[in-house]
C-alpha cells in the first residue's frame, strides 16, 4: 500500500476510534468506564511487535475486569506502525481525548520521541514496555520524556552491565575481550558494558563492522590477549559468524552477547557445536517463565497463543501499574501522573517497580539471562 | 636555487619537491608504525602478516578474473564477485550436503579435490554462459551498456545466492586438517598452507597459459586489436569465451578455498570480496596479470596488518585505510603499480 494512504488511514482510524470512544464516554457519564490507550505498530512491517505486546495488555485488563471492579477499564488502540511520522499524527488525537487517562506504549523509541510533544501538552502519563533508547530518560538529552514518560524495560544502560555480570558469572579470574559491530545499537551497548569492565578484567576491545566476512584477524587478537570471556555487542548474523570463527580458531572460553543475538536462527546459523553455551541477555523476560500455570492457561484461552511473543511481560507489567492506580481510585490524568511517579508497584516476577525522577525503574528493570543448550535458547533467570 | 624560480616552471619544481616530501613522510610514518608494532609483539606481527597474505592470495584469484576480462574486452565485469559467492555456496553444498563430509580424512580430501575440479568447471561454464547471453551482443554497443548489464547480472547471481543459501550467513565445517604448525609463538594453520598450495600452482598455470601457449597468444592478440586478430584468423568469440572460462575457473577455486578456510557462506559475500578484488586489480594496474596479484597481496597485507596489529586502527577502519592508500597511489600513479598508460583504441 502507498505510504501516504497508509498514514492517512491510520489517522482516520484513530480519529474514528476517538469519536467512538468519546461517544461511549458521555454515554456512561457516571465515570464507570475509564480508558487506557495502547500505542504500538499494529499494522505494517513491524506489526508483530505491537500485536505481541497487545496480548499482554489485554490479558492484564481481562484479569482486572474479571474482579468486577467499580470502575471498568477499556483499551483504545493507536496504531503508529512503529513510524515516527505516523506516530506524530496519531498522538494529538489520543492526547485530546480526555477519557484516556494513561497510555501503554509507545512500543518504539523513535515513535515515542515523535509522540512526546502531544502527550506532554496533554499531560498524559505513559509507560512504555519496549522503548529502550537511553536518551528518552536521560536528563541531559535535548528531548527526554520528563515528566510523563516512564518505562518498565531495561534500557541499554542497564543491559550493558547485566551482560558483563552474566558473561563473567562463575569465572574466577575473568579476562574480558569486548567486540562491537560499530552499529548504533552495538557500539552503544558496548559503551555501557565497558563501564562495568574493571581494568583488571579488561584485556582488549575491538570493533568489527556489520557484514564482515572475515573474522580471522580479531580471532588472532582475542587469542593473543589470553581472554577467557568474549562479549560481542551486535546482531545475530554476525555473532554467528564470529563465534564459529572463534571456535574454529581454537578459542574455548565463554562467548556472550546481548539481545541483538537473541534470535532463534542464531544457533542454526552458527552451527550447533559453535553456538553451544553462548550466554545471552535481553531486556525481556519470557512471559511463560514468570506467569503461573493458571495464568498461562487463561492467557492462551484469551489470545489463542501458546508461546507468548517478546515484551509480553513488560506490557503486562506496564498495564498493571496503571490498573493498580485505578484501583486506588485514580480517575484523572494528574491523579495518574502523581500515582505513577510516587507509587511503588509489583511486577509479575515479584520484582519491585518504582520509577526514578526521569522514568526508569530504580535499580534497573529485569534483564533476562539465556543460554544456548542443544541448539535451543533456554531461559535461565534474571541476569 | 631552483626552488625560488618563479612562474610555471617554478611551480612545477616546487610541487615535485612537495610531493617527494609528502611521500617520504608517509613512508617514514608507515615504517615507524610497523617498527613499534614489531618491537611490541613480533609474534603478533608475523601472525597478522600471515593472515593478511592468506587473504591476499584469495583476493588475487578473484582479482585475476576482473583483470583478464578487462584486458580483453575492457569491461568491468561486476558480476565476477557474485560468481565467486555462488562458487562458495556450490562448494558448501557439494562437500557437506551432497557428499556428507563434515570432518577431515582421506576420503574427505578426495571429495575436496573432486569439488575443486567441479567448482572450477561449473564456474567456468557459468561465466561462459554469462558472456554468451549478456555481453556478446553488446560488444559493439556504447561502453555503458555492457557495464549496466554487468551490474544487472550481478543482481541476478546475488538473488540466486539468496535463494540457495538463505538470507543469513551459513557456517560449515571444513574438511581440511584443523591443526597448525607452531614455532616461537607464530602459528600457521594447515588451511592457510593448503590455500597457498592450491593457489600458487593455479597462478603459475594461468601465467603459463597466457604467455606460453597458442591460446594465450590469441588472447593477447585479441586484447590488442579484435579486428586485426580476426583478420589473422583468430576465432575472437572463442578466445573471449576462453578468457571468461579462465577467470571463472579461478573464481571457482577461490570460492571453494574461502568456504573451506573461513567456514562460511553468505549471499552478499560477492559484493564485499569482489570490491576488494576489483580494487586490487586497479591498484596493480587493470589489465595487468602480475599487477593484479601484486595488488591483491598488498591489499591483503595492509588489511591484515591494520586489523591484526596491537597498535593499529583496527578492523573498523580497514576499508578506509585500503581506499586511502588506493587514492594516494592513484594520485601519483594513475595507471596502477604495474600498469602502462594505454592510448584509447579508436
Amino acid at each position: 500500500m502507498n505510504k501516504k494512504i497508509q498514514r492517512s488511514l491510520a489517522v482516520v482510524s484513530a480519529a474514528a476510534l476517538l469519536f467512538g470512544v468519546s461517544a461511549v464516554t458521555s454515554a456512561t457519564a457516571a465515570g464507570k468506564t475509564i480508558y487506557l490507550a495502547f500505542q504500538a505498530p499494529l499494522t505494517g512491517p513491524n506489526a508483530l511487535t505491537g500485536q505481541d505486546e497487545l496480548t499482554g495488555a489485554k490479558f492484564a485488563l481481562s484479569e482486572y475486569n474479571a474482579t468486577n471492579p467499580a470502575v471498568k477499564v477499556e483499551l483504545v488502540l493507536a496504531d503508529d506502525q512503529g513510524d515516527p511520522t505516523v506516530a506524530a499524527s496519531v498522538a494529538p488525537g489520543i492526547a485530546s481525548n480526555k477519557g484516556i487517562i494513561g497510555l501503554i506504549g509507545p512500543a518504539y523509541s523513535g515513535a515515542t520521541q515523535a509522540s512526546l510533544p502531544a502527550y506532554k501538552a496533554g499531560g498524559l502519563p505513559m509507560i512504555s514496555p519496549s522503548a529502550t533508547r537511553v536518551s528518552l530518560t536521560d536528563k541531559k538529552a535535548p528531548v527526554n520524556g520528563f515528566p510523563i514518560f516512564k518505562r518498565v524495560v531495561a534500557n541499554d544502560k542497564f543491559q550493558g552491565p547485566a551482560l558483563v555480570r552474566y558473561a563473567t558469572k562463575g569465572i574466577t579470574a575473568p579476562k574480558v575481550y569486548l567486540v562491537d559491530d560499530v552499529s548504533a545499537y552495538g557500539a552503544g551497548l558496548a559503551d555501557y558494558a565497558k563501564k562495568t569492565i574493571t581494568a583488571a578484567m579488561n584485556v582488549g576491545k575491538d570493533s568489527v563492522p556489520v557484514n564482515t566476512s572475515d573474522y580471522t584477524s580479531v580471532v588472532a587478537k582475542v587469542k593473543a590477549s589470553g581472554a577467557n570471556v568474549v562479549i560481542y555487542c551486535g546482531y545475530a548474523p554476525d555473532a554467528a559468524k564470529f563465534v564459529k570463527a572463534l571456535r574454529d580458531g581454537g578459542y574455548t572460553g565463554i562467548f556472550a552477547s546481548g539481545d541483538g543475538t537473541l534470535k532463534a536462527d542464531y544457533p542454526v546459523n552458527a552451527g550447533k557445536a559453535a553456538a553451544e553455551g553462548t550466554r545471552l541477555t535481553a531486556a525481556d523476560v519470557p512471559f511463560e517463565n514468570v506467569a503461573t500455570d493458571a495464568q498461562m492457561v487463561a492467557y492462551t484461552k484469551l489470545t489463542g497463543i501458546k508461546v507468548p511473543g517478546t515484551y509480553v511481560t513488560s506490557t503486562y507489567n506496564a498495564t498493571n501499574v496503571f490498573l493498580s492506580c485505578i484501583k486506588q481510585g485514580v480517575v484523572s490524568r494528574p491523579g495518574m501522573q502523581n500515582c505513577i511517579t510516587n507509587g511503588q508497584f509489583k511486577g509479575i516476577a515479584g520484582d519491585t517497580i518504582k520509577f526514578d525522577r526521569y522514568g526508569d525503574i530504580i535499580g534497573g528493570a529485569a534483564v533476562g539471562a539465556f543460554v544456548i543448550k542443544d541448539g535451543k535458547i533456554v531461559y535461565l533467570g534474571v541476569a | 636555487m631552483s626552488l625560488f624560480i618563479g612562474g610555471y616552471q617554478g611551480r612545477q619544481i616546487r610541487r615535485r619537491y612537495l610531493e617527494r616530501i609528502l611521500i617520504s613522510v608517509a613512508t617514514f610514518g608507515i615504517l615507524y608504525w610497523l617498527g613499534i608494532n614489531f618491537i611490541k609483539s613480533p609474534s603478533q606481527f608475523f601472525q597478522a602478516s600471515i593472515i593478511g597474505l592468506s587473504n591476499g592470495v584469495l583476493y588475487a584469484l578473484i582479482a585475476l578474473g576482473y583483470t583478464l576480462v578487462y584486458g580483453i574486452i575492457e569491461l568491468i565485469n561486476f558480476a565476477h564477485g557474485d560468481l565467486f559467492m555462488l562458487s562458495a555456496v556450490f562448494s558448501a553444498n557439494f562437500i557437506t550436503i551432497w557428499f556428507h563430509k563434515e570432518s577431515s580424512g582421506p576420503a574427505a580430501w578426495g571429495v575436496f579435490f573432486m569439488c575443486l575440479v567441479s567448482v572450477m568447471l561449473a564456474a567456468a561454464s557459468v561465466n561462459i554462459g554469462i558472456e554468451r547471453f549478456a555481453y556478446r551482443r553488446l560488444r559493439r554497443a556504447p561502453k555503458l551498456a555492457p557495464l549496466i548489464t554487468a551490474v544487472g547480472v550481478s543482481f541476478v547471481l546475488q538473488f540466486i545466492g539468496l535463494r540457495w543459501n538463505g538470507s543469513g550467513p551459513k557456517t560449515w565445517n571444513s574438511v581440511l586438517p584443523a591443526g597448525k604448525l607452531s614455532f616461537s609463538g607464530i602459528s600457521i594453520p594447515y588451511t592457510t598452507m593448503i590455500s597457498f598450495a592450491v593457489t600458487i600452482p593455479l597462478l603459475l598455470l594461468m601465467s603459463w597459459i597466457v604467455t606460453r601457449t597458442r591460446q594465450g597468444k590469441a588472447m593477447r592478440a585479441t586484447a590488442q586489436d579484435q579486428d586485426a586478430a580476426r583478420l589473422m584468423g583468430i576465432n575472437v568469440d572463442r578466445t573471449i569465451s576462453f578468457t571468461f572460462a579462465l577467470g571463472g575457473a579461478l573464481a571457482g577455486a577461490a570460492g571453494l578455498l574461502f568456504q573451506q578456510t573461513r567456514g562460511l557462506t553468505s549471499y552478499n559475500l560477492g559484493y564485499q570480496l569482489g570490491l576488494i578484488a576489483f580494487t586490487s586489480a586497479v591498484m596493480g594496474g587493470i589489465g595487468n596479470l602480475q599487477g593484479a596479484v601484486l595488488g591483491a597481496l598488498l591489499i591483503g597485507l595492509i588489511q591484515g596488518l591494520n586489523d591484526g596489529l596491537p597498535i593499529g586502527l583496527g578492523q573498523q577502519w580497514s576499508q578506509t585505510v585500503v581506499f586511502s592508500i588506493l587514492i594516494l597511489l592513484m594520485a601519483f600513479k594513475p595507471t596502477g603499480l604495474l600498469g602502462k598508460a594505454v592510448t584509447e583504441k579508436v
